[in-house]
C-alpha cells in the first residue's frame, strides 16, 4: 500500500474519505497533526539553529572573521582540537576492545560491565568534572602528592583532557557493540579454522563488518568531545588563552556582551553538529539501501 | 561424607568454565583486561574517590548540606523543570514520531535528521542560541513579550532549555516501534468496527506506551543533570532560577568543597537510581515486545536507543 | 449473504494484481480462493473486506453495492494470516473488542458481552483460557481465538486470509476439519484464501482457482479436479507429467510431430507393464523407485530421454516386481489435452 497521505481510497465516486476513514485519518486531521509537529519541531530545532548563524553574521563577514581570528579564540580552537585529538583515539581503542570482549564472548558479569560502561551517560556533566576535582584538586585525594611533585591536573590541560575522556567514554563502544553482537561469531570462527591469527581475524573479518558503526561512533564521540561544556568548565579554571576550550571561550565572550564573537565561534561548533547529523543520515541511508538489496536478493519482493 | 564430595572438583580446571564460556576466537584476555583497566582508571576509581571524599562528612552534616534551603529550591527547579519538559516531550514526541512514520510531506527527510540536533549541538551553543531567541528583543521573545509572556531569565526559560535537550528521546524510542507495528492490527480493529480514535487508544497506544515511557525516562534523566544549555537562559537567581548543577559549580567557586561534594554525591545517587529504573523499564518493555502475538519473532524496539543515547 | 464481485480490477503501480474479476458466491457457502503467490487471491479477499479498494468494478453483498463502504461498516469478519491478535489484551478482551467498540446506543450490556464471549469460548473449546494473553497460547489456539473474535460481531460474511498458513502441518490438518464443522454449524458465507490445493479441495464447497489476477476456473472441488478448464488448473492441482504431441480423429499421439498440443497425464494414470500391450504405449527405463508411503513412486526416463513420474499401488508394484534400470512399457490410461498456446481446448479423456 502506498503511504497514507498519497492514498486517497477508492476511485469510485462517492465519499472516499468515509471509505478510508477506518484505516487512516481524514485529510484535515492529518494536516493538523503534521502542522502541530512542524510548529513544535521548528520552534525547537530550526529557530535555534537559525539564530546561531544569523547572529554570527549580524555585523557582516568582517566582524564574523574577527571573532574567529581573535588570539583567544584561536588558542581555544587549538586546545579543543588537542583535547579531542587525545580523547577520541583513546576512546576508540577502548571501544574496539570493549566491543570485542563483550560482543564475541560470554562471561559472568557481562551485563554489569555493559551497565558500567554506560555510567558516564547518566552522570551530570558538572558532576563528571567535579569527581576529577575531588581526585586531583588541591583538596583532592591525590592533591597534596601532586603538589609535592609539581604536577598540575586541575585548572590545567590534563584535567580538561580527562574530563573530555570521561564524558565521551561510552560512545564508540555503544555504537560498535550491537553491530559486533548482531554479526555473530560464524565468520570469526571460520577465519580461525582457516588458520588466521587473532589480529588477522580482527583486521580482515570483524573490523570491515563493523566499519560503519565504528565511523559513526567516532564521529559522535568527536562531536561531543569538541562541544563538551559542563565537565570541562568545572576542571578548567577559565584561564583565557590557556585553559579555555571553544565552548568555554563562547561563554566568556558571551558574558562580555561580545555576541557576534560568541556566535562566530558557536557557528563553527554548530557546523560540526550539522556535519555529524549529515554523516548519521548518510550511514542510515546506506544501511537501509543495503537491507533493501539484501531483501531483493532474497527472492520474495 | 557425601555432602563434601562436590568439593573435590579441581577449582583450577573449573575456573575457565565458570567465568567464561569456551571459545575458539582468540584475544579475550587482552580485550577484556584493557576494557576493565581503562574503565577502572577513568571512571570507577574517580567515582569511588568521590564517595570516599564524601564519607569524610558525618551523616548529619551530609543531610544538612543536601537539604539546605538553597539546595532544596534548586532540586525543585531541576526536577520540576525536567518533569514538565519530559511531559511536553512525551506528548509532542509521540506526535512527531507518528507524523514522521505515517505521513509524507515535503522536507520530511531533513526534519527527521534534524530531530537529533539537540544531541549534536554543543550545549553551550544551544544555551546562547535559546537565550538570544527568547530574550526580550529576540525573534520569539519579542513576539511573546507583546502577549505578556517572558521566557528568558525565568523558570519558563529553564523549562524551554530542558525541553530542547530532551526532545530526541521520545521520538527516537517510539519511531522504530511504530515502524515495526504491523498494519494488520489496525485492519483487524477496523474490520471489528472500531473507529480511528478507538483503534488509536485501544490498539496502538498500548503498543507504543512502553517505548514512550522509556523515552520519557531518558529525557527526564538527561534534563536533571543538564548544565550548559540552561545557564544562559535561566537568569541564575539563587532560590529562584538556579538549577542544581549550577549550585555545585557555585559552591566550588566559593571553595565550599563539602557543600559541593554532598550535593554532587546526592545527584550521583539519583542518577544511578534513574539508570537502574530505566534499565528495568527497558527490560520490561523488551519483554512486552517479545510477547508478539503472531509470529513469535522477538521485536527489538530499542535498537535505535543506542543511537539515541549515543548522540547525547 | 451472497457476495458478487463485478469487473473488479486493481493495479499496484504497473503490476496488475486483479484483472476484471467476476465472481458469484452463493449465500451460506464456504469458498476457497486458490492460487500461487502473486495470483491476486489475497488482494481480492481484502477488496471484499474493504481493507483495499478496487480501481474499478464493484462488490455487492446480497445485491447491494457496498464498494464505497469502509471496512468498519461492512460487517465482515476478517481472520488475518498471522491472526493479528491484540497482544496487550487477554483472550476474553480480544473476543469482546468488536462489541465494546460499538457506539453506545447499540452496544450490548456488560452481561450480554460476557455471555456472548463465553458462548464463543465454548464454541472454540477454550473456555479455560479466557484470562490468558495471546503469547501464552499455541498457534492453533490463537487461530481459534482469531476466529471467535471475528464471529463475535456476528458478521454477514467471514473472510479468512491463509487461515492455516502460520501453523505446523499436524495442527493444520486438525483445524481444517474443525473449520469445516464450524461452518456447517454457523452457516455463514465464508471465503478463504490458500495456496494449498489439498486444503482447498478438502474444505471448500467451491474453489476459485486464480492465476495472474484472473480466475481460471470456479467450481466444486470435484469439478476443478476432474474437469480442469485450463492447463493451468490441471497443472496446479496435483502432480502431472507433461508431453508434447498431437490429437487426430480423437486419438492422442504422444511425442509425435507436429507437437501442436500439450498432453497432461497424472502419475497414477500411467500403467506399467513388462510386455507391450497393443499400440498406445511408449518405452521407459526405470531410474529410482521410492516404496515408502501409500503409493510407490517411480522416476523413469522415456525412450526420447524425458523424465516421467509414475505412481502405482503397493499391490501392483508387488505383482510386477520392478527393479531400477529396467525397460518397461508405459500406457496412459487417461490424459488431458490442451492446445500448446495454453488456451483451454477440449479436455479429452481417452
Amino acid at each position: 500500500m502506498a503511504t497514507s497521505l498519497t492514498w486517497t481510497g477508492s476511485k469510485s465516486s462517492g465519499p472516499s474519505f468515509a471509505a478510508s476513514g477506518a484505516l487512516t485519518e481524514s485529510a484535515s486531521l492529518r494536516w493538523i497533526l503534521i502542522g502541530t509537529a512542524l510548529v513544535f519541531l521548528s520552534v525547537f530545532l530550526f529557530l535555534p539553529l537559525a539564530v546561531v548563524f544569523s547572529s554570527a553574521l549580524e555585523r557582516g563577514i568582517g566582524a564574523y572573521l574577527a571573532g574567529i581570528r581573535d588570539p583567544d579564540a584561536l588558542s581555544a580552537i587549538r586546545l579543543t582540537l588537542l583535547a579531542a585529538g587525545i580523547a577520541v583515539p583513546l576512546n576508540m581503542v577502548f571501544g574496539v576492545a570493549a566491543a570485542w570482549a563483550l560482543g564475541k564472548f560470554d562471561f559472568i558479569g557481562k551485563s554489569i560491565l555493559i551497565s558500567l560502561i554506560d555510567l558516564p551517560f547518566s552522570v551530570s556533566p558538572v558532576v563528571s568534572g567535579f569527581i576529577y576535582v575531588l581526585m586531583f584538586g588541591l583538596q583532592g585525594l591525590l592533591g597534596p602528592w601532586l603538589i609535592d611533585h609539581g604536577i598540575r591536573i586541575i585548572f590545567a590541560v590534563p584535567g580538561i583532557i580527562l574530563a573530555t575522556i570521561f564524558v565521551t567514554f561510552p560512545f564508540v563502544a555503544r555504537e560498535l557493540l550491537p553491530t559486533v553482537q548482531a554479526q555473530g561469531n560464524d565468520e570469526e570462527e571460520a577465519a580461525v579454522s582457516l588458520g588466521a591469527s587473532g589480529w588477522q581475524t580482527f583486521w580482515h573479518v570483524t573490523l570491515p563488518n563493523a566499519r560503519w558503526a565504528l565511523i559513526y561512533g567516532v564521529i559522535l564521540c568527536n562531536a561531543r568531545a569538541m562541544g563538551e561544556f559542563g565537565a570541562v568548565s568545572v576542571v578548567s579554571g577559565h584561564i583565557r588563552g590557556l585553559t579555555n576550550t571553544m565552548p568555554l571561550h563562547i561563554e566568556v565572550v558571551y558574558d562580555d556582551y561580545q555576541f557576534v564573537a560568541a556566535f562566530a565561534v558557536a557557528s563553527l561548533l554548530a557546523l560540526l553538529g550539522l556535519v555529524t547529523l549529515a554523516v548519521k543520515s548518510l550511514i542510515e541511508w546506506q544501511a537501509r539501501r543495503a537491507a533493501q538489496i539484501a531483501q531483493a536478493g532474497g527472492g520474495e519482493p | 561424607m557425601a555432602v563434601y564430595s562436590t568439593r573435590f572438583i579441581d577449582p583450577v580446571n573449573l575456573m575457565p568454565l565458570v567465568l567464561k564460556r569456551r571459545s575458539v576466537i582468540p584475544g579475550f584476555g587482552l580485550a577484556f583486561g584493557f576494557t576493565v583497566l581503562y574503565l577502572s582508571l577513568l571512571v570507577l576509581i574517580p567515582l569511588a574517590a568521590a564517595f570516599l571524599k564524601a564519607s569524610a562528612l558525618s551523616w548529619h552534616e551530609f543531610w544538612q548540606l543536601v537539604l539546605s534551603p538553597r539546595a532544596m529550591a534548586s532540586y525543585r527547579l531541576s526536577f520540576g523543570g525536567s518533569l514538565v519538559g519530559a511531559i511536553a516531550n512525551l506528548f509532542f514526541g509521540v506526535l512527531a514520531a507518528w507524523v514522521l512514520v505515517r505521513y509524507d510531506f515535503p522536507g520530511k527527510g531533513i526534519l527527521d535528521s534534524l530531530v537529533d540536533l539537540p544531541f549534536a549541538l554543543p550545549t553551550a551553543v544551544a544555551g546562547i542560541s535559546l537565550a538570544t531567541l527568547y530574550s526580550p528583543n529576540g525573534w520569539l521573545g519579542r513576539l511573546l513579550a507583546t502577549l505578556g509572556v517572558h521566557i528568558a531569565y525565568t523558570r519558563m526559560g529553564v523549562i524551554v532549555a530542558l525541553t530542547f535537550i530532551g526532545l530526541p528521546f521520545v521520538v527516537r524510542t517510539v519511531q522504530p516501534v511504530l515502524q515495526d507495528l504491523d498494519r494488520e492490527f489496525e485492519e483487524a480493529a477496523a474490520s471489528l468496527g472500531a473507529n480511528r480514535w478507538q483503534t488509536f487508544t485501544r490498539v496502538l497506544l498500548p503498543s507504543i506506551f512502553p517505548a514512550a515511557l522509556t523515552g520519557f525516562g531518558l529525557a527526564f534523566a538527561r534534563a536533571v543533570g543538564e548544565y550548559g544549555s540552561v545557564i544562559f537562559i535561566a537568569g541564575n537567581m539563587p532560590m529562584r532560577t538556579e538549577i542544581t548543577p549550577l549550585l555545585i559549580v557555585i559552591k566550588l567557586q566559593e571553595y565550599d568543597y563539602s557543600g559541593a561534594t554532598a550535593i554532587a554525591i546526592f545527584m550521583l545517587m539519583i542518577s544511578f537510581a534513574m539508570l537502574l529504573g530505566i534499565n528495568l523499564l527497558q527490560t520490561w518493555s523488551g519483554r512486552q515486545g517479545r510477547a508478539e502475538s503472531a509470529r513469535g519473532e522477538p521485536s527489538r524496539p530499542f535498537e535505535s536507543l543506542y543511537v539515541a543515547e549515543g548522540g547525547q | 449473504m451472497s457476495i458478487s464481485v463485478r469487473g473488479v480490477s486493481k493495479k499496484f503501480g504497473s503490476f496488475s494484481a486483479l484483472d476484471r474479476i467476476d465472481l458469484e458466491i452463493p449465500a451460506g457457502e464456504l469458498v476457497a480462493l486458490l492460487g500461487p503467490s502473486g495470483s491476486g487471491k489475497t488482494t481480492l479477499l481484502r477488496i471484499i473486506a474493504g481493507l483495499e479498494f478496487a480501481d474499478s468494478g464493484a462488490v455487492e453483498f446480497e445485491g447491494q453495492d457496498i464498494s464505497s463502504r469502509s471496512a468498519r461498516d461492512r460487517r465482515v469478519g476478517f481472520v488475518f494470516q498471522h491472526f493479528a491478535l491484540f497482544r496487550y489484551m487477554t483472550v476474553f478482551e480480544n473476543i469482546a473488542f468488536g462489541l465494546r467498540v460499538r457506539p453506545r446506543r447499540i452496544r450490548p450490556s456488560r452481561e450480554e458481552i460476557r455471555a456472548k464471549v463465553h458462548e464463543l469460548l465454548r464454541l472454540i473449546q477454550l473456555e479455560n483460557q479466557a484470562q490468558r494473553y495471546p503469547s501464552q497460547l499455541s498457534g492453533g489456539q490463537r487461530q481459534r481465538v482469531a476466529l471467535a473474535r471475528a464471529l463475535a460481531v456476528e458478521p454477514s460474511v467471514l473472510l479468512l486470509d491463509e487461515p492455516f498458513g502460520a501453523l505446523d502441518a499436524k495442527v493444520r490438518l486438525e483445524l481444517r476439519r474443525w473449520l469445516r464443522d464450524l461452518h456447517d454449524k454457523v452457516q455463514i458465507t465464508s471465503v478463504f484464501v490458500t495456496h494449498d490445493q489439498d486444503e482447498a479441495l478438502e474444505v471448500a464447497d467451491r474453489v476459485a482457482v486464480m492465476n495472474e489476477g484472473r480466475i481460471e476456473q470456479f467450481g466444486t472441488p470435484a469439478d476443478v479436479y476432474h474437469s480442469p478448464a485450463t492447463s493451468f488448473v490441471y497443472n496446479f492441482l496435483g502432480n502431472v507429467n507433461l508431453f508434447r504431441g498431437r490429437v487426430e480423429n480423437g486419438a492422442t499421439f504422444i511425442h509425435s510431430s507436429p507437437t501442436g498440443s500439450i498432453i497432461f497425464v497424472r502419475p497414477h494414470f500411467l500403467d506399467v507393464s513388462r510386455q507391450p500391450n497393443g499400440s498406445s504405449h511408449f518405452r521407459a527405463v526405470t531410474k529410482h523407485i521410492h516404496t515408502a508411503g501409500p503409493l510407490v513412486k517411480i522416476e523413469a526416463v522415456t525412450e526420447w530421454g524425458a523424465p516421467v513420474h509414475i505412481e502405482m499401488s503397493q499391490e501392483r508394484f508387488g505383482a510386477l516386481g520392478l527393479v531400477p534400470d529396467e525397460t518397461v512399457f508405459v500406457t496412459p490410461k487417461e490424459s488431458a489435452v490442451f492446445r500448446a498456446d495454453s488456451h483451454p481446448a477440449a479436455a479429452d479423456k481417452s
